[in-house]
């Protein structure tokens, strides 16, 4: 699929080493933009991904408000803009309320919710330079629906959604379009912390989660690439502060 | 098209004109057959024939004439429909039953029409053309409203029916369009209006578009969903 108006941009996406994110790199380098890749360090998997689809290697921690500053500034400078940035990066952590460490509480909003908010701060003067911009942030079912022992996940993905419909009707005047992705259970590496805190094997917590979906299966990650394919795309401006949510029809309810 | 190698054949409905012909045109570019129903006709389109969506019969023989010349339906795409504004009291019950039976009972017709193979070969997608005031409402708009309202409600009711048998069913809800639904004159076009739109213009054609062909080619794991390209005007 490279009909997209992609062609010649440059694109980041955070939390790119594995899972979903590699996904949303590999999509947007096939739709014909140069991606630059970033996760929390760098890894053999970071450095393999950004040698399969050209566009660098960026590791910096994006819960550090100036790591993510430099971040910004060195895609910049060595790929010459920034159109379009897909904010991908979370961090998972579950328990039950009262026994959440607070110290991680706070960990997981500060790097999913936090995180984000200053990704975006820093990459608009660039999208604003450039005369627009696209960002698509990925949200969570959790964010729209909650769910036990997820407070902080869900709360820092609930966050988000309304950042993105904030920003939305802020940005949208200037050309850069806010919009967010809700994947429900999607099959990555992610899914072997839901395990770990269930007790249980990976193939319980995959029928588990297959049997509540309408569907009844899992989504694969390249099908959230798609959405963010569709948000990234130059030729469509009028979604705006949306959030779309693709899950295998559990949740059925406006955002 | 994603994954098949013979091309698929979808039916577009309001194939003619505005949003189902933009429809047409995305699909047939990314290499899809497609058949359009409209009472017009259809240039767009690979096959067409002129159909009113509120004649149940005469949908049914238009899908069955058109699985006969260009294969089975893998989409369906219901857009037929039209625009009025009236105050309350001054809609008819005739002008209020026939919004009805062009939009719900368009896509519930096409629907009946198309869903049985679907189900039979476990595999489709259907997407419905709602409108943002479905989700907003509007002022003088209660019947075109409550239309597109009940569509939302047949979507997301048959998205939990025929998900097992994989067949995907979603919808896509514009804000106003720039189609000749619009009159020169409407409301909608005013420029004061549109000043307030975060986007500051009116949706067009193939953006709404766009977001269905997401749905019919790449949706796999969507269903039950409505996405809104609507300049901003619902968010």
């Amino acid at each position: 699929m490279s009909r997209s108006s992609l062609r010649g941009r440059v694109a980041l996406v955070t939390g790119a080493a594995q899972g979903m994110g590699a996904a949303h790199a590999r999509r947007l380098g096939s739709d014909g933009a140069v991606v630059a890749v970033n996760d929390r360090v760098a890894s053999p998997e970071l450095t393999a991904l950004a040698t399969e689809i050209g566009g660098g290697a960026f590791p910096a921690d994006v819960s550090d408000p100036d790591s993510v500053e430099a971040l910004i500034d060195t895609v910049r400078s060595r790929l010459g803009s920034l159109d379009v940035l897909v904010a991908n990066h979370a961090y998972m952590s579950m328990a039950p309320f009262l026994e959440h460490d607070p110290d991680d509480w706070w960990k997981v909003v500060d790097t999913n919710l936090s995180g984000t908010f200053a990704l975006i701060r820093a990459a608009v003067p660039v999208m604003r330079a450039a005369g627009g911009g696209r960002i698509v942030v990925i949200a969570s079912e959790w964010g729209v629906t909650g769910w036990p022992d997820a407070t902080a996940y869900a709360a820092s993905k609930a966050g988000l959604i309304a950042l993105v419909k904030t920003l939305g009707r802020e940005l949208a005047p200037e050309g850069i379009i806010v919009n967010a992705v809700a994947p429900g259970v999607i099959d990555t590496p992610q899914l072997l912390v839901d395990a770990a805190s269930a007790g249980v094997p990976l193939e319980d917590i995959h029928a588990l989660y297959a049997d509540a979906i309408p569907l009844g299966r899992l989504g694969r990650p390249d099908e959230i690439s798609a959405v963010v394919s569709l948000l990234a795309d130059f030729r469509l401006a009028a979604m705006i502060g949306q959030t779309v949510q693709v899950n295998g029809g559990t949740t059925r309810s406006r955002v | 098209m994603s994954g098949a190698s013979e091309p698929s054949v979808v039916v577009v409905t309001g194939s003619a004109s505005g949003i189902g012909a933009a429809v047409a045109r995305e699909l047939a570019d990314r290499g899809w057959v497609v058949a359009g129903l409209d009472r017009a006709p259809s240039p767009a389109c690979t096959w067409s024939a002129q159909v009113d969506m509120v004649d149940s019969d005469a949908v049914q023989q238009a899908v069955h004439a058109l699985e006969r010349e260009l294969g089975v339906v893998g989409a369906a795409v219901s857009a037929a429909g039209y625009y009025e504004m009236a105050p309350i009291t001054e809609i008819s019950t005739a002008s209020w039953t026939r919004m009805l039976s062009v939009h719900l009972g368009g896509l519930v017709n096409l629907t009946r029409a198309v869903l049985p193979g679907m189900k039979q070969r476990r595999d489709g997608s259907i997407v419905a053309i709602t409108s943002e005031l479905a989700i907003g409402g509007g002022g003088e708009d209660a019947h075109y409203a409550a239309a597109k309202g009940a569509i939302i409600g047949v979507v997301r009711s048959l998205a939990a029916e025929v998900a097992a048998d994989d067949v995907r069913v979603n919808a896509v809800a514009p804000g106003p369009t720039d189609t000749p639904l619009l009159a020169p004159d409407s409301p909608w076009r005013d420029p004061d209006y549109l000043a307030t739109l975060p986007l500051r213009r009116l949706t067009s054609p193939d953006e709404v578009a766009l977001c269905v062909a997401y749905l019919v080619d790449e949706g796999g794991f969507c269903t039950g969903e409505i996405l809104n390209p609507n300049a901003g005007a619902v968010i």
